[in-house]
């Protein structure tokens, strides 16, 4: 745990990690991910089955890999947002115990990651989808490929092309 | 001329800076320990088969004090009303904890020794109740092989509190005994009383939990000193009792009343059996995938975890493992 200052005083958070599947060093500074929960990793987006009841409490003792599965929108609507603008939400699903969770995208999360997370999600098997649908959880289909790309690059941008290392490998 | 000394044995049940006070039959003795005594449990530096007691080794110090409440003693009665302790009679058993100072290495502090049963109080609300502390209480009285009954005070001020209760039977199903009381009400209280009969029990606590408005409410004449919870947000106790001392009870038995403690440092209780002081883990150490050398934290095949995701152990008591074995 460390604490980090912030307008609204002071705040309790879990520190830097090495990512279980990649290995890369990730920062929880929240200056660098935008989010105050650093819950995944901004290059290969996997997280850790740690949370039981709530987002932070840190009470699960699973602690299986979370592997990124689809995308959803987040249901609690803004006061002023348009109906169907909701915030892009990563879906995580736990590879021991099978439980899934809906995670905010970082600001440094690897846009072209999560593009292929939405994309791979166009094939999930029918199980899945029947089982986070019975929980709750809409995934993005198909007809929202327009939605995802504004969201994660802005409205009438191209998507990036690939580093010279994405092409190596 | 000779001064007669007679030889009297009895139980350490108040101490101040080096002076004891000694129950014997219904005399209480004013006592000081002996320095031979004193040097033997804290310097012993001769070895014992050496003729001119050669210094062999110095041991560090380990102890704060060599004598606890509840020691039973022989001593040297003076003549004048005071005495000299002379031997410490072995103990059934001791609730201790590590007092450390910065920067010096960790001393072993007997809270009490040769006590029947270890009573953790917490309060139902103000201060609100901590269950981590309440958990390293609990590793600390199973350490020393002692039974544990939970007392939750200031129940009148708890209402239809859902949470509180479901944290309290989850205690229940591990197997520890519950008393709820309140000495505003009287609730419980009787029942508490048939608990401590004939027995040698320790409150233990934070500070503002209750402890002493307790014994005050099971014997009304002993008058102790209480003092009400700061009025600040937290309702914090303000550490009004100092001293431990043992109460003798009227139904027979006695009470040791400590003053609060904010944090408990385990004495003696190694990392790798710590899972062996929580009941509801006892039985599954060692079915582990990696056996005994299991830490229960991150290892696959692990028979607590499983256990933990399966909702046979408490997620909070294995977060308090968790803490625990971080410290230890």
């Amino acid at each position: 745990m460390k604490t980090t200052f912030s307008r609204s005083g002071p705040r309790q958070t879990f520190g830097d990690f090495v990512c279980l599947v990649c290995k890369n060093f990730v920062s929880a500074e929240t200056a660098l991910s935008g989010v105050v929960n650093r819950n995944h990793c901004p290059y290969c987006l996997a997280s850790r089955h740690l949370d039981l009841y709530a987002a932070g409490d840190r009470l699960s003792a699973c602690k299986a890999q979370m592997r990124p599965i689809a995308l959803t929108q987040k249901q609690t609507a803004k006061k002023y947002a348009q109906s169907g603008q909701g915030e892009l939400m990563l879906v995580h699903l736990c590879t021991d115990c099978g439980k899934a969770s809906l995670n905010r995208i970082a600001a440094d999360d690897d846009l072209e990651s999560v593009y292929r997370v939405f994309e791979r999600s166009q094939r999930l098997e029918a199980h899945l989808k029947a089982a986070l649908a019975q929980s709750g959880v809409s995934l993005l289909q198909a007809d929202k490929q327009t939605f995802v790309h504004e969201q994660l690059w802005g409205r009438g941008q191209t998507r990036r092309t690939p580093t010279l290392s994405e092409n190596l490998n | 001329m000779s001064t007669q000394t007679a030889e009297g044995q009895g139980v350490v049940f108040r101490k101040t800076l080096g002076h004891y006070s000694v129950q014997a039959l219904t005399k209480e003795i004013p006592c000081v320990i002996s320095s031979r005594l004193r040097k033997e449990l804290v310097y012993p530096t001769a070895a014992a088969s050496s003729l001119r007691h050669a210094v062999q080794s110095v041991r560090e110090l380990e102890q704060v004090d060599p004598l606890a409440i509840g020691d039973e003693v022989r001593f040297l009665d003076a003549g004048d009303g005071s005495g000299m302790i002379t031997e410490i009679l072995p103990r059934r058993n001791k609730l201790s904890r590590q007092a450390t100072v910065p920067g010096q290495h960790a001393f072993e502090q007997v809270i009490v020794a040769n006590a029947d049963q270890v009573i953790p109080v917490f309060a139902a609300a103000s201060p609100i109740p901590k269950w981590g502390l309440l958990d390293r209480y609990l590793v600390a009285t199973e350490a020393a092989g002692l039974p544990a009954l939970i007392c939750v005070t200031k129940i009148d001020l708890a209402g239809q509190n859902e949470a509180l209760q479901a944290t309290l039977a989850e205690y229940r199903r591990i197997g520890y005994r519950i008393q709820l009381v309140s000495t505003v009400s009287g609730e419980g209280l009787t029942e508490l009383k048939q608990a401590l009969a004939g027995r040698i029990s320790v409150l233990v606590g934070k500070s503002g939990v209750g402890k002493t408005s307790l014994l005050n409410a099971l014997q009304p004449g002993l008058g102790q000193r209480v003092k009400a919870v700061s009025q600040g947000k937290q309702g914090k106790g303000l550490h009004t009792t100092t001293q431990l001392e043992m109460f003798p009870l009227e139904s027979g038995g006695a009470i040791v009343d400590t003053p609060g403690i904010r944090e408990l440092s385990l004495w003696e209780v190694a990392g790798g059996d710590l899972a062996l002081y929580f009941p509801e883990m006892r039985h599954l150490v060692g079915k582990c995938k990696f056996g005994l050398n299991c830490r229960h934290d991150e290892e696959p095949g692990c028979a607590i975890r499983t256990a933990v995701v399966n909702g046979g152990i408490s997620p909070y008591r294995y977060q308090s493992y968790l803490k625990l074995r971080a410290d230890s």
